[in-house]
């Protein structure tokens, strides 16, 4: 700052620029020490030997049930084994969460030693060498032929794996945690016992419904400009109508994404499907939907599996006063399918901080392997999570732990993911703000997706361009 | 100086008494301001009345359409919420808010025991470019703290400050020292310097004359600094929410931005915690209702 | 409000302008050493918290560096800067905040000073309703923003329910792309109008009474004597404010953040809200400082302007 009012001696500008370049001497080490890129380190193969001394094991999540069902679930549990432990999952607000996450690998200093990722989040983690590289762990300790193949590849492989599939080569940075995917959420009192089948099946009924009773609307579903919301749900209609996202060999977005499949579920999406859900939802997420569902306000809606629990809430709910009541009305369903049955993949894996001591890293490997044993899987689905074993989702445990976890089950096969690229909080981001404008008017649904496919094609083709760039 | 808001609300005769012509078309002219005055001030009440009446709502009766202004059942729920986890023990609210208490309290001490110094300096003494040290002292307040965060990031990440509470106490208390200078500069400028001078006369240094006769004379003033500087702190939400990220340290604007963006929103409990939060800020600002206007021109205006 | 005289005793109505008691009447060596001790500690903890992190901003500015890719960073020269200033996203961001600026500062001075001049023409209760009005002003913009996105809720929230009952239709006040845009200013201008109003108010009481007296002699009009007396004198105050509370919008970022998160689409992204994007979403630290210094460069030309004022105000 300064004030040119001054006589004599040295001028302000002269003296501020003495100023800062002592100061970018200092500023200029200080960077240079900052982080260097590094690859991933190695986690070691076999668990190395646990402390004996009390250890608090601490996990970074979002608050939601799910964050609270594994702090209480783990202490219980985990501490039969590991009676010197305490398990603490740290809550961040969802808005937070990536922030939360990223600033403190950034500082190669983290409070959590099991940072939860998105599935989208490990291609930014392993490419700064963030998280631990398992692979020889896994390897060694894992049971890799319990799980779909895919759900492992998800949470864990990098680079990314073909949908439906798993790189046996590649490397694992990450163990599934929580298993997640959207549920179709409809009123049994209102639209009958049967769900529909086929996306347009769906959209008539919604339709009808919607004529048939006033105050309530159609749909309900994701369509806010944060977190991934809005971006998820473009995503699903895509894969639903046969679209792709990008095509993973060529890195390219620009005509993959605003292809003929593209265009015809951005148009499902903004003139079919939007028409019908409530004037003013344009700024939903998770919790509006499920106060929506709650309020009776909706015939049919969208949304995350492990989200849901509260549906059931009586406190929170105006369909019946007692659990029963309400399961009398709400139905919960795997989405219906068009030209595929693509659904999309959601849920979190466990990965262990670089930064963390050793003694909790080794700490962390081994809750890994006790979480991921059959028996501790079936206790978890128990618990309210949502386990990734294939004994487990399909043992009674799980299954009648809640009216929705069948649809998991179901859909297990069916998921697809987003792009797991360090760039992806851009691409997401990107996704986010313009299907949101297409949804509340502000752009039309063509030229939202071409310039979603314009924009993310820059951000790729701009990958490995440090810290320029990203207006 | 110093009209404080008590004098410019006192009550003085009305300016067009005494002028009896206009005495009739005064009245329905009155009448009309008056309504006028009601309308605008129910209008800017309205939302903390019903910030008010949500924190005693239950659940069911704050989705009611159309709204429920006076038929529902007052329950004590979201505050017991606030307060209480539900199982037992304290909430992470609770926590927040006692974090909330430590940071506010010591960036201001810190901020009040480097600017009243500093305000009786440059009050006193003559400085080169003192009124552009001062300047530029007052503009340093005017940065935008969503960029000021960036560099202060990278900073804190170098010398580990990055969520502690020291990291925030420090960044606050930067941003409060030069409306603390500017406050009680003025303060302090209205303390004769003869005081003093007659102090050092009867043989005690300039510094002893300082901390007999004119700190004690400064202590309101102090308070009424000190209060605003509080305020800030206490509300401030940028640095909050980028510095910090866990339980331990979190102050309680981003604890409660985090109450929704969840699976559920209750906002009986976000309207309870918001009351909370909100209510020391009221009785504060009461209390120093004499130096509003100067608290809130960061000092600059006195009068 | 209590009748508690003020702390200070001077006679209302004279601007600020206390000239410090002759500085160093009776100067000592020790004055220079004891003046240095006393505004160095405050000056070190400026240059440290303010100064030096905004020069190490400039510096990353002028490379590509980032802040969780590491590695060295790269001079780019002016690339940043120019990449943002020819950005036709920064220039939509840039067209957002003005108008919200100025559609924001424009209501709170217009309602703030119809405020303030009704009730200064009050003889009771003047001290009740001042307080009243300061409420919205000393809450937190997370709690304003919190409460007013409850109350906006196109489905369940109190303004289109009241609306409703007298036969107006649902608005979408958050998710229409010129509504939102709306509904940031009309919550700024709840929350802030009060500033303005408080400062107006100090104005107005401060205008000398005799004025008045003198022009009721002469039968002046009531417009007449509002255009002539009172708003030449209140002017200058009124522009303090205004300024003030032009900086403060333009360095807006909780109420969007809560609000809209500057939905729908970047409809209500303003430059600082683009900031936050740029530096943590993507860690474009580099781009991110540059932006945050052209930011930097507008509140220092505001800041000169408010401070200008201020000087004229106190020379006065």
């Amino acid at each position: 700052m300064r004030y040119p009012q001054r006589r004599g001696r040295l001028s302000v500008p002269g003296r501020t620029v003495l100023l800062a370049t002592a100061a970018m001497v200092v500023a200029t080490t200080l960077v240079a020490c900052g982080g260097q890129s590094d690859s991933a380190p190695k986690a070691p193969a076999t668990i190395p030997e646990l402390t004996k001394d009390p250890l608090t094991l601490s996990f970074i999540w979002f608050d939601w049930p799910p964050a609270h069902a594994l702090e209480t679930f783990a202490n219980a549990e985990y501490t039969k084994l590991r009676p010197n432990v305490t398990v603490k999952v740290k809550t961040v607000p969802n808005a937070n969460w990536h922030d939360a996450m990223f600033t403190q690998f950034a500082a190669h200093k983290t409070d959590f030693d099991i940072p939860i990722l998105d599935s989208q989040h490990i291609g930014e983690a392993v490419t700064n060498g963030n998280i631990l590289d398992i692979t020889d762990f896994v390897k060694k300790n894992i049971d890799v032929k319990a799980y779909n193949p895919y759900l492992l590849a998800a949470y864990g492989q990098f680079p990314q794996a073909e949908t439906g599939k798993r790189d046996e080569n590649a490397s694992l940075y990450g163990l599934p945690l929580l298993g997640d995917t959207w549920t179709m959420i409809y009123r049994k009192d209102l639209i009958g016992d049967k769900p529909p089948q086929t996306w347009d099946e769906m959209i008539s009924v919604a339709e009808k419904c919607q004529a048939d009773n006033p105050g309530v609307s159609g749909l309900a579903f994701h369509q806010a400009n944060g977190s991934d919301a809005a971006a998820v749900t473009y995503n699903t209609v895509n894969g639903v109508y046969g679209g792709n996202l990008w095509n993973p060999k060529t890195r390219k977005i620009n005509g993959v994404l605003n292809d003929a499949a593209g265009h015809e579920a951005m148009d499902v999406l903004v003139n079919k499907m939007k028409p019908l859900t409530a004037k003013g939802s344009g700024n939903w997420f998770i919790d509006e939907v499920n106060a929506a569902v709650a309020q009776g306000k909706a015939c049919i809606a969208f949304n995350w599996i492990a989200a849901s629990g509260g549906l059931l809430d009586p406190k929170q709910s105006t369909l019946g006063t007692t659990r029963e009541q309400i399961l009398d009305k709400l139905g919960f369903a795997t989405l219906p399918s068009q030209k595929t049955n693509l659904v999309p993949l959601g849920g979190m894996g466990m990965h262990v901080s670089a930064y963390s001591p050793e003694a909790n890293q080794a700490e962390a490997l081994s809750f890994m392997k006790w979480f991921e044993q059959a028996d501790i899987q079936k206790k978890w689905a128990a618990a309210g999570g949502v386990p990734s074993r294939t004994d487990a989702l399909e043992s009674p445990e799980f299954l009648d732990a809640a009216p929705f976890n069948q649809v998991y089950t179901d859909s297990v096969p069916r998921m697809r993911d987003m792009w797991n690229v360090p760039e992806y909080a851009r691409l997401v981001d990107i996704e986010n703000t313009n299907v949101n404008a297409a949804l509340n008017g502000a752009k039309t649904p063509k030229e939202a997706l071409d310039d979603i496919a314009k924009e993310q094609q820059s951000v790729l083709d701009a990958a490995g361009g440090k810290g320029g760039g990203g207006l | 100086m110093a009209v404080s808001v008590d004098e410019a609300v006192s009550t003085r005769p009305a300016r067009d008494r005494g002028s009896p012509a206009r005495r009739f078309g005064g009245r329905g002219r009155s009448a009309l301001e008056v309504t006028l005055l009601t309308v605008l001030a129910a209008v800017m009440l309205f939302p903390v009345l019903w910030m008010i009446e949500t924190s005693i709502k239950e659940n069911r009766d704050v989705y009611a359409i159309p709204a429920k202004f006076f038929d529902f059942k007052v329950t004590m729920d979201h505050y017991k919420d606030v307060f209480v986890a539900s199982g037992s023990g304290r909430s992470t609210l609770s926590a927040a808010f006692l974090n909330s208490v430590v940071v506010a309290g010591a960036s201001t001490a810190l901020a009040t025991v480097l600017g009243v110094p500093a305000a009786w300096a440059y009050s006193r003494f003559a400085m080169k470019a003192k009124k552009d040290q001062l300047f530029f002292i007052l503009s340093t307040r005017f940065m935008p703290p969503v960029v000021v965060v960036i560099p202060i990031f990278l900073m804190y990440r170098q010398v580990g400050l990055i969520d502690s509470k020291l990291g925030l106490i420090l960044i606050y208390a930067a941003f409060n020292v030069p409306f603390t200078i500017w406050m009680m500069k003025g303060f302090v400028d209205e303390v004769p310097a003869e005081y003093e001078d007659a102090a050092m006369l009867d043989g005690y240094t300039r510094l002893q004359a300082f901390w007999r006769y004119t700190l004690p004379l400064l202590l309101p003033g102090i308070a009424a600094t000190a209060v605003f500087a509080l305020i800030f702190s206490w509300n401030e939400f940028v640095f909050a929410i980028f510095l910090t990220s866990s339980d331990s340290v979190r102050t309680a604007p981003p604890a409660i931005a985090g109450l929704i963006g969840g699976t559920t929103v209750d906002w009986g409990l976000v309207a309870a915690a918001s009351v909370v939060f909100a209510l020391p800020v009221l009785v504060f600002a009461y209390l120093v209702r004499k130096h509003l206007v100067a608290g809130v021109t960061l000092g600059a205006v006195r009068r | 409000m209590s009748d508690s005289a003020p702390l200070t005793t001077d006679q209302p109505g004279q601007v600020a302008s206390a000239t410090p008691p002759a500085p160093g009447r009776s100067r000592r060596l020790s004055d220079r050493g004891l003046a240095v001790a006393f505004t160095s500690p405050a000056l070190l903890l400026l240059l440290a918290m303010s100064v030096f992190p905004l020069l190490w901003a400039l510096y990353l500015s002028f490379t590509d560096y980032s802040a969780t890719r590491g590695g060295p960073a790269q001079f780019v020269g002016f690339g940043n800067y120019t990449a943002i200033l020819a950005s036709e996203q920064v220039h939509l961001r840039a067209l957002t905040t003005l108008v919200y600026v100025v559609g924001a500062v424009t209501l709170q001075t217009v309602l703030g000073f119809a405020i303030a001049y009704l009730i200064s023409r009050r003889t009771r209760g003047r001290g009740l309703l001042t307080t009243l009005f300061l409420v919205p002003m000393m809450l937190s913009p997370v709690v304003v923003g919190l409460f007013w996105r409850f109350m906006l809720d196109a489905q369940f929230g109190v303004v289109n329910s009241m609306l409703g009952s007298i036969g107006l239709g649902q608005v979408e006040w958050l998710t229409g792309q010129r509504t939102a845009l709306i509904s940031l200013i009309l919550v700024d201008t709840w929350q802030w109008t009060p500033f303005i109003m408080l400062i107006a108010l100090a104005g107005l009481t401060a205008v000398p009474r005799y004025l008045y007296e003198a022009a009721s002699i002469d039968r002046a009009s009531e417009w007449f004597r509002f255009r002539t007396i009172t708003l030449p004198l209140v002017w200058p105050l009124l522009l303090i404010a205004v300024l003030f509370r032009a900086i403060e919008a333009f360095r807006l970022f909780d109420l969007v953040y809560i609000l809209t998160s500057g939905g729908p689409g970047v409809s209500t992204e303003t430059l600082s809200f683009h900031v936050y994007k740029v530096a943590f979403l993507g860690f474009n630290t580099g781009t991110a400082s540059a932006y945050g210094i052209l930011m930097i460069l507008v509140v220092i030309i505001l800041t000169q302007l408010y401070l200008r004022y201020l000087n004229k105000l106190k020379e006065d």
